[in-house]
């Protein structure tokens, strides 16, 4: 260890570089892992509980929404329906915009729509049963969260794409740096390295101080990016909280272990720490034997 | 034992370092290679460290024939030989026991071991007192005794001494070649060397090279061209 740290010390404005840009790396990596689990998450919350919101008019009558009711019950592809009416509305604005009384001042419960909220058996049931109420009289709209799902699914895959490009880029420069800074400190060494061929050493214990070096970069870089993701976190968990106002846990698959991805918790915080950790060894391990490979060559 | 065969190393553009060599050296043997700059010295040394490959001929240690190309266990040869060159080739950034320490590490020996072997090692070698320090501390005869006691430690029975003096002075040397007779009988030992006076004093065996041939091999002789 004391080697390591005394050989980085010699040369500081390489390790600066290198630290850098793997600390940068790592970060995008984590940023990545946990936008894509917290829209994974949400894609999941969505699809499983498959909902259509029945908007009347304001001035369609009980006996209306009760037949629009009768025939959904009747499909036997519904498992709940919930009547809303104007004044539940209203409560409901009401605790939406408790912070803000001139909206509320500029409201009531007369201009709110009436709806049912109905829960559904299958989400392919959606678009079949939004199509039958949606000419039923007094209906003025109909919602389900097809559009959700979509927006959520197109959101999901371009943030993939794009944090991929961007991460490839950034983990091919940290692999050019590296192994640029370990070619340096190798040639440094190439009288030493020349001494320890003469007196037997294999190419395994000549790589093994420039492996280290290179994986106490990486380790010191995932311990930074992870101090500066929680510290993120839990930053911005009151907008977090208002953003999943009603969610009360957001769960992802990954790596075939479902995971609670919000509210924020320790075992989270572990997956997205293995995962950058795994990130820069593959980077540190990589770019060490790239560099001395091209020496003991 | 080593033995070279009609061992030829021709330069690419067609003059010879060494031409049609042959000796054997037995086990334990103290030999002293002698002649002078660019007779050949130097690339006997460096074939029997495979650094070098001959153009015609063979090489054997102890029924390894390391000229072959087929030769593939060169880490394994070097790990038998230790070395004492006349420019130390030393690790400058390592302190004297450390500097010892390599050639048993390198070896996979156990920490309590090398802590043994290379504390005697200092004291065979009279550098005990100083094995905190760094290269950069000591003096050219002291460098040179780290070189040795690195030589000397892990069990390696060839030791190879390239002009281990040349950069002495007349005290240092009789010092360090008191070490060297110290070691006589048990390890091999192959030192090559222009220094008249020490290759009179000794009476061991002698070989003579001189343009890349070896003009005399003496079993107990002197220094003469």
């Amino acid at each position: 260890m004391n080697e390591v740290i005394t050989s980085l010390r010699r040369t500081p404005y390489q390790t600066f570089a290198a630290l850098s840009v793997l600390f940068f790396t790592l970060l995008l990596s984590g940023l990545l892992f946990i936008s894509l689990s917290f829209l994974r998450g949400l894609l999941d919350y969505v699809e499983t509980r498959p909902r259509v919101i029945i908007y009347f008019q304001v001035k369609s009558t009980e006996e209306n929404i009760e037949a629009v009711s009768d025939l959904l019950k009747s499909t036997n592809k519904t498992t709940k329906i919930t009547y809303i009416s104007q004044e539940k509305a209203f409560e409901i604005y009401k605790e939406f915009t408790e912070n803000d009384p001139l909206l509320l001042e500029m409201t009531s419960p007369e201009i709110l729509p009436p709806s049912l909220e109905i829960d559904v058996k299958k989400p392919e049931y959606l678009p079949e049963l939004a199509e039958l109420v949606s000419d039923q009289p007094g209906v003025d709209e109909v919602q389900y969260q097809q559009d959700i799902i979509e927006n959520l699914l197109k959101l999901t895959s371009n943030v993939r794409s794009v944090t991929f490009v961007f991460f490839s880029y950034l983990m091919f420069m940290s692999m050019i740096v590296l192994t640029t800074t370990l070619s340096f400190k190798i040639a440094l060494k190439r009288e030493e390295i020349s001494i320890l061929r003469l007196l037997g050493a294999t190419n395994s214990y000549i790589r093994k101080p420039f492996i280290y070096e290179s994986v106490f970069l990486g380790v010191v870089a995932t311990a930074l990016a992870n101090v500066f993701l929680i510290g993120t976190l839990l930053s911005t968990s009151t907008f977090f909280d208002q953003y999943f106002t009603g969610i009360p846990e957001l769960g992802a698959s990954i790596f075939g272990i479902t995971l609670t991805v919000w509210p924020f918790n320790i075992g989270f915080s572990i997956i997205t720490f293995a995962v950058t950790a795994i990130f820069s060894l593959f980077i540190t391990l990589g770019s060490s034997l790239i560099a001395t490979n091209r020496y003991l060559k | 034992m080593i033995s070279f065969q009609n061992t030829t190393v021709k330069y690419p553009l067609g003059n010879k370092a060494l031409d049609r060599v042959s000796f054997d050296i037995e086990e334990n043997e103290f030999v002293y290679l002698v002649g002078p700059s660019g007779a050949g010295k130097t690339t006997i040394l460096k074939l029997i460290l495979n650094e070098i490959q001959p153009t015609e001929g063979s090489i054997t240690i102890d029924d390894m024939e390391i000229s072959s190309k087929k030769f593939k266990s060169v880490t394994k040869l070097r790990q038998n030989i230790g070395i004492v060159f006349q420019d130390f080739k030393i690790l400058p950034e390592a302190n004297v026991f450390e500097n010892v320490a390599v050639s048993m590490r390198i070896k996979g020996f156990s920490s309590a071991t090398i802590n043994s072997e290379v504390n005697n090692a200092l004291k065979t070698t009279g550098i005990q007192d100083k094995k905190e320090m760094f290269p950069a501390q000591l003096s050219a005869g002291e460098i040179q005794r780290v070189a040795i006691a690195r030589a000397i430690v892990g069990n390696r029975p060839i030791i190879l001494a390239d002009e281990p003096t040349g950069n002495l002075d007349p005290k240092t040397t009789w010092e360090i070649m008191r070490i060297f007779k110290f070691l006589e009988k048990t390890k091999t030992i192959i030192f090559a060397t222009h220094n008249t006076d020490i290759v009179n004093s000794m009476k061991r065996r002698v070989i003579v090279v001189q343009n890349g041939r070896i003009k005399k091999d003496m079993k107990k002789g002197g220094y003469e061209l």
